[in-house]
């Protein structure tokens, strides 16, 4: 069994509904994402636009981060999730400086300064604080919600498939561009994703051997890597692509009116 | 669109080619230290060996335990755990560091105090002396290998990096050899500088093919790492502490030694402290030049 993610590049609306999801998930400090959405500018149809790329920790086979750690506090978990024990952390930056694809974080206390700085820690973080507590001077990272595969798994419900047993940015995303599962079942929906629409890992030549891997019609296993910009325009969904739209026009409307 | 690029800067990060910063700003300035005191520590006792100077060893034996030491472990996050560090020396480079450093720092004290207060043991001083020259070249040598290791940064990722930082630690500690030798005596003088002169001549040939070699990656970000210390935001430090401080005036007062002036004492320590000064800044734009690859090719 391992446990792998499949995002769909040409299905991602940059909605950043999945880095909530998981700020909400993990009570992750103000300052700390653990999946990120990485955006350029890129010349579109419409002059310069935004275009967006989600990462999280790949979970990589052959983890450098395990390797370096000198304190065995990263492990690879027999399901191939990465896990950093933050009771064993001695707070190197190893890791940090050894992943190539630069997902792992040190909480320091400027990443920690309580989502309203200068005022009293929310009811909300007081009570993150209690159920999901975060160690300053340790490393930090995506574990594709290990919590939640194990409580499901005990309860005999099945990642990927069942809510309560599936990572909170995959249940969380609206436009079903995250998927995840068993990557040795070749079964599994993540499976028939990677080979049916050719999915491809980041940074292959490193030899990490990622279990996040990305597909793209558009593209395929091009060697870019790289999503076209009009992959992203939402035109698979058509509702949004109107909202999309019609967002474009108020703000529009705004500008010129701030005029 | 003002609006977008201010939005944007933030996220320039992995896109293009971004320098690492955990290991060179704010505390990792602690971490920089330490490196550099490792390697001069480890340089200096190599060379007090040769030299067979009594108050090299103690030195250098006092850099790397009492200096490189503490800097690395208040550079921690949980200094208090610091015993972990020791737990995985099969694959990670800072935990066989560690072990060198602290077997370094044993073995050290040991011939210390053997030649100290039982200088007849000459057997086992010699061994302890061997023992410890070992692990003082594998604590001067090991910061190389850990930078070596990361796979992301094409800057760090040549097997010249161990070798230039072990030979920038030896010429520091032919400096401090000349620099002893002003108040010690039973140190070759003019060996001690003629060693200096080598090593001198070795670090510019290995920061130069180091430089050219980055340069030539096929990862652009090598080239990029390279511009940024020859040209761009750190290239005052590299020019005027790197290359006057640390190669220039170094190899000024060396000329005018090897052409029959007779340097004078200030004119040495001034030598030394400027090659410290250099070997100091060479790793400081060794690791603020490390920058990642981008998460994508283009």
């Amino acid at each position: 069994m391992r446990w792998g993610m499949v995002i769909n590049l040409s299905k991602c609306t940059r909605c950043h509904a999945c880095v909530a999801a998981c700020r909400i998930e993990h009570f992750l400090p103000l300052r700390i994402t653990w999946p990120r959405l990485i955006a350029w500018e890129r010349e579109g149809t419409q002059g310069v636009e935004v275009t967006t790329v989600p990462v999280r920790c790949n979970q990589c086979k052959e983890a450098p981060c395990v390797e370096v750690c000198p304190a065995k506090a990263s492990i690879k978990r027999p399901d191939g999730i990465v896990q950093v024990d933050q009771n064993k952390c001695v707070g190197c930056r190893y890791c940090v400086i050894a992943c190539p694809y630069q997902n792992r974080t040190f909480l320091s206390k400027d990443k920690d300064p309580g989502y309203f700085p200068g005022y009293a820690r929310t009811g909300f973080e007081k009570k993150g604080n209690k159920l999901y507590p975060h160690q300053m001077g340790t490393t930090e990272k995506c574990n594709f919600c290990m919590e939640r595969i194990d409580a499901g798994l005990a309860k005999g419900l099945k990642p990927g498939i069942d809510r309560d047993a599936t990572p909170a940015c995959v249940n969380t995303c609206q436009a079903r561009a995250l998927t995840f599962g068993d990557l040795e079942d070749p079964e599994s929906e993540v499976s028939k994703l990677i080979k049916g629409e050719n999915g491809f890992q980041l940074h292959p030549e490193y030899g990490t051997d990622p279990s996040v891997y990305y597909i793209d019609p558009g593209l395929g296993n091009a060697p870019s890597n790289t999503a076209p910009f009009s992959a992203q325009t939402g035109s698979h969904m058509p509702g949004l692509s109107t909202q999309e739209a019609k967002a474009r026009q108020i703000f529009a409307a705004m500008k010129e009116g701030a005029k | 669109m003002q609006t977008a690029r201010q939005w944007m800067v933030t996220h320039e990060w992995m896109v293009k080619g971004n320098r690492q910063t955990e290991w060179i700003e704010k505390r990792g300035i602690l971490l920089w230290l330490a490196f550099y005191t490792g390697g001069l520590g480890g340089g200096l006792y190599l060379v007090s060996l040769f030299f067979n100077s009594a108050w090299g060893l103690f030195l250098g034996w006092f850099i790397v335990t009492v200096l490189k030491g503490p800097f690395h472990l208040l550079y921690l996050g949980k200094p208090a755990r610091f015993w972990r560090l020791l737990t995985h020396p099969q694959t990670s480079w800072l935990s066989r560091g560690l072990f060198f450093v602290f077997g370094f720092a044993g073995l050290g004290l040991l011939q210390l105090l053997f030649s100290y207060f039982l200088p007849e043991q000459i057997g086992v001083i010699l061994a302890l002396k061997i023992l410890a020259g070992i692990f003082a070249l594998c604590v001067a040598t090991y910061t190389g290998f850990v930078l070596n290791n990361v796979k992301g940064v094409p800057f760090w990722e040549l097997p010249l990096l161990p070798l230039l930082f072990v030979a920038c630690g030896i010429l520091g500690g032919f400096g401090m050899t000349v620099a002893i030798a002003q108040f010690s005596s039973g140190i070759n003088l003019e060996a001690a500088e003629m060693g200096s002169r080598i090593m001198l001549i070795i670090n510019v040939l290995l920061i130069a093919s180091y430089l050219v070699l980055a340069a030539a990656k096929k990862e652009n970000t090598g080239k990029q790492s390279v511009l940024f210390q020859l040209t761009g935001g750190i290239s005052p430090i590299f020019w005027v502490c790197v290359v006057i401080l640390g190669i220039i005036i170094p190899a000024a007062i060396a000329i005018f030694s090897l052409s029959g002036g007779e340097a004078v004492s200030l004119v040495l320590i001034i030598g030394t402290v400027c090659e410290i000064i250099g070997g100091m800044m060479l790793r400081y734009c060794v690791l603020k030049s490390g920058m990642y690859n981008p998460i994508f090719d283009k």
